[in-house]
């Protein structure tokens, strides 16, 4: 398979996205660890399911906006396996506002988790990455941070940060052959995605050119390429995967 | 506990594997810009290279202090300071500055280290034997 042998970590790995990259590059040979924040009883369920397939997967709970506990789980991930090949960062909340009235304590929430859980993660694999010359780093994007709702300025911020981190990092990363690259989903069926897909109903449909909502599994294969030695010469890059959403209505 | 070959060959390894350069160049007098073409995102490779090598944990920044060139009191027109050189012997007693402090332009600085100064800030971090 594709990833054998691979040792990968994926943040948010217990639900939506994230656990569809996690059962995707486990499938495809990556003994993977995942992160995640306080659904316990769905992330060991999720362990369970795959193990009992044979499949490498442990889960670490954690909190992605402490930078200390990323590094533990790190640098314990290296301590076992003596290296770290994928990074997946999905972890992600939303807590929508209309500018005027989103109290700090929602832009800040959604930037430390979105944003700095990230670069946490990032920060922590670096040197070893560094030390290998290889790896692959995939952070989860959004279509949000070019095509930004109302409601969800925060949101857009923290993805744009993605957006801009994934190009900085993978400049400085690219000499010592790390990759770095993002995949910004369009409107795919998740918990985090139910609060506008039901306000917006049929509506949303109709904005995408597929006519239909993207499914996890989706954006996980996306994320598995980037991952993966099919992309070697890949890096820097946002790749949109939206039912072509971003090419407008018209 | 190594000799002081042993800390110049382990030195002399890491900087081969993470500036991608020939033994023969790693001579003590080489300076890590000027001669090895370190650019600033080696220092961490080194570091990490040198932290697995001897053993040791190196705090991001004490081998080379990238906070003093950021702060206003230490670096003015370029140029670091008397307080700004006073900081950075302080802070780096394996280096030595009294070249540096006739003409102190920043930018010079990378150009100081030299392979040596990396020696003696490990023989700082570990016993050595004679």
């Amino acid at each position: 398979m594709q990833l054998d042998g691979k040792i990968a970590l994926v943040t948010g790995g217990s639900r939506g996205i994230g656990r569809a990259c996690v059962v995707e590059l486990a499938r495809r040979g990556a003994d993977v660890t995942f992160v995640y924040h306080s659904n316990s009883e769905a992330a060991e369920s999720l362990v369970a399911e795959l193990t009992s397939q044979g499949l490498k997967v442990q889960a670490e709970q954690a909190d992605v906006r402490d930078g200390t506990r990323a590094q533990q789980i790190v640098d314990a991930i290296v301590e076992k396996h003596d290296r770290i090949d994928i990074l997946v960062n999905s972890a992600g909340i939303v807590s929508d506002g209309l500018l005027g009235s989103m109290l700090p304590d929602q832009w800040a929430s959604v930037i430390d988790t979105n944003l700095t859980g990230a670069f946490n993660y990032c920060r922590a694999v670096t040197q070893q990455m560094m030390y290998q010359r290889s790896g692959s780093v995939v952070n989860l994007s959004s279509t949000a941070a070019e095509f930004a709702s109302r409601g969800q300025v925060n949101y857009a911020a923290s993805k744009g940060g993605i957006n801009g981190m994934t190009k900085g990092m993978a400049k400085e990363l690219a000499p010592r052959k790390v990759r770095v690259n993002a995949v910004a989903p369009g409107m795919i069926e998740t918990d985090m995605s139910a609060a506008v897909r039901n306000l917006a109903g049929d509506q949303i449909k109709k904005a995408i050119p597929m006519k239909r909502i993207g499914k996890p599994e989706e954006i996980a294969t996306v994320v598995a390429f980037l991952a993966g030695d099919e992309a070697t010469y890949m890096t820097g890059q946002v790749l949109l995967v939206d039912g072509g959403l971003s090419l407008g209505t018209y | 506990m190594p000799t002081k070959d042993e800390v110049f060959e382990k030195v002399q390894e890491a900087l081969v594997e993470a500036l991608g350069v020939d033994d023969d160049e790693v001579t003590p007098d080489a300076t890590l810009v000027g001669d090895l073409g370190a650019e600033s995102i080696d220092f961490l490779d080194i570091v990490f290279r040198l932290e697995k090598a001897f053993d040791i944990k190196i705090p991001r920044g004490e081998l080379f202090p990238e906070d003093v060139w950021t702060n206003a009191e230490y670096v003015q027109d370029g140029k670091v300071t008397e307080a700004g050189l006073e900081e950075l012997r302080r802070r780096m007693p394996f280096a030595n500055l009294d070249e540096f402090a006739k003409n102190p332009v920043v930018q010079e600085f990378g150009n100081l280290l030299t392979v040596a100064d990396m020696c003696r800030f490990v023989e700082g971090k570990v016993e050595v034997a004679d």
